[in-house]
């Protein structure tokens, strides 16, 4: 499972403090407590106006790559702003993240594409000019789209993350079965493919949440979901992580989750 | 770390993909063939040590076990004759009746690890067959009996009674375990040695054979 720590995000209040203040050593007390917990990627998104992204992002990324080797999640809802930032990694990351939307491709797969760039990876968030698609149907059409595009520009699929866009359950009429529909289809079609989720968003709006967010992922990793965007540090998280994955049959021999519970990763704390 | 303590390492960690490489450059390095193997047998038997007092799982033991397996292929070539049997030859066997074979795998896993060559006849094991198998291999020096149920353990004390009888009993010794059985039930129906555990047996199997 390709892990995308979420914890550094302008979105959350105590970081969005630590911003506003350049407070240094809470940014990289939170990145190096990721790549502790076995992080794949740091996602790094700076929640500030687009006129002051670039600057806070570089200023962030540097915290980051001050304490771990883990490549970025440069994480902008503008792609402008992402052409910019990705510059401030000193190693390949991934690019948080494109659609279907205006010319946000056209953007990035140009950079992707470039032989300097060939370690880049992408999210791509199946929505478009028209939002989220309602049902699954359309939501894969943005998809087809999507892969167009990356065939066009040479974008291999296992360099591509899909977000099938997960919404909340409490409004949902038919629980996950659009999500569930969507990562399969994907899987099949893309057997190297990535597919990843924001898993907490599932749960807004409902008590214990937690209980909804463990139980989204191991549906969605059943249909296909190999990354997700979530709180490596979170020890039932990323216990559920492991044990799915050797109950998929992907784990030879469960090595990966004893390897885990003898690095003191999952489990109960000693 | 000495090309040696390398080997070891990897084999208690069970990694299979580099023990070959390891093996071969501590052979490239000048190290003698039998000092590899014993290497390898030593550090399966801290493997064993550490399962029979639980500190590792069963999946642990078995990737140890595949990585031994690799490790002799490389050097199998290296050793005399060709075979990595230093110890001798161990028959092994679910007795009659009894379909259950993890724990005799186990058994029989940690027996080649110490350096037996073993002949598993498999499970549902007739006591005749068991009496084929030592005649077709005269120069056998264990037979290892498993038996996981109760109503099973009849079938084993048959087994044994039959191998008791045999004129070759003096040449072999009788192990047997499994869920059930006790040194006690051991004794009564004149087996040589009971093992509690996998690592306990090939444990055994060593002291019976020298």
């Amino acid at each position: 499972m390709i892990i995308i720590g979420e914890k550094i995000n302008g979105s959350i209040p105590s970081v969005a403090e630590a911003i506003a203040n350049r407070d240094a050593e809470f940014i990289k007390d939170r990145a190096r407590k990721q790549a502790e917990a076995n992080a794949t990627f740091i996602d790094c998104c700076a929640s500030v106006p687009e006129e002051q992204e670039v600057e806070t992002l570089k200023w962030m990324i540097e915290c980051i790559q001050e304490v771990t080797d883990l490549p970025i999640s440069v994480d902008s809802p503008s792609a402008d702003v992402l052409v910019e930032a990705y510059k401030f990694c000193k190693r390949p990351g991934l690019f948080n993240s494109v659609s279907g939307e205006g010319d946000k491709i056209d953007k990035i797969f140009p950079i992707m594409a470039k032989e300097e760039n060939k370690g880049w990876q992408v999210i791509a968030l199946l929505s478009d000019d028209s939002g989220i698609p309602k049902c699954a149907a359309d939501r894969l059409r943005v998809f087809g789209n999507i892969m167009a595009k990356a065939k066009e520009y040479g974008i291999a699929p296992s360099r591509i993350h899909i977000d099938p866009l997960v919404e909340m359950l409490c409004t949902s009429e038919d629980g996950i079965a659009t999500n569930i529909e969507v990562i399969s289809t994907v899987r099949k079609q893309y057997p190297d493919i990535h597919i990843t989720a924001a898993v907490s968003n599932i749960s807004f709006n409902l008590p214990v949440r937690k209980l909804i967010n463990l139980g989204f992922l191991v549906l969605a990793m059943n249909a296909g979901l190999d990354s997700g965007i979530l709180d490596p540090t979170n020890r039932d998280m990323l216990g559920l992580i492991y044990a799915t994955e050797a109950l998929l049959g992907e784990d030879d021999y469960c090595m990966e989750y004893i390897g885990a519970y003898r690095e003191g990763l999952i489990g109960p704390k000693k | 770390m000495s090309k040696l303590e390398e080997v070891s390492v990897l084999i208690t960690k069970g990694k299979a993909k580099l023990i070959g490489a390891a093996v071969q450059e501590a052979l490239d390095d000048g190290c003698e063939a039998t000092a590899v193997l014993d290497t390898m047998i030593d550090a399966m038997g801290v493997v064993g040590e550490q399962f029979k007092n639980n500190e590792i799982f069963v999946p642990e033991m078995l990737v140890a076990a595949r990585a031994m397996k690799k490790g002799v292929e490389v050097l199998k070539p290296h050793l005399s004759g060709g075979s990595a049997s230093v110890a001798g030859k161990v028959i092994i066997g679910t007795v009659a009746g009894d379909l259950h074979d993890i724990g005799k795998n186990l058994v029989a896993m940690m027996i080649e690890s110490a350096g037996f060559e073993v002949i598993d006849l498999g499970v549902d094991v007739p006591a005749d067959k068991f009496v084929e198998a030592v005649r077709e291999n005269p120069d056998v020096k264990i037979v290892g009996l498993s038996a996981l149920l109760t109503t099973t353990m009849p079938a084993m004390k048959n087994t044994v009674e039959v191998l008791n009888a045999a004129d070759f009993r003096g040449s072999i010794k009788v192990m047997v375990g499994g869920a059930p059985i006790t040194q006690e039930f051991a004794d009564e129906i004149g087996a040589d040695a009971y093992t509690a555990d996998a690592a306990s047996a090939a444990q055994k199997a060593k002291e019976l054979a020298a």
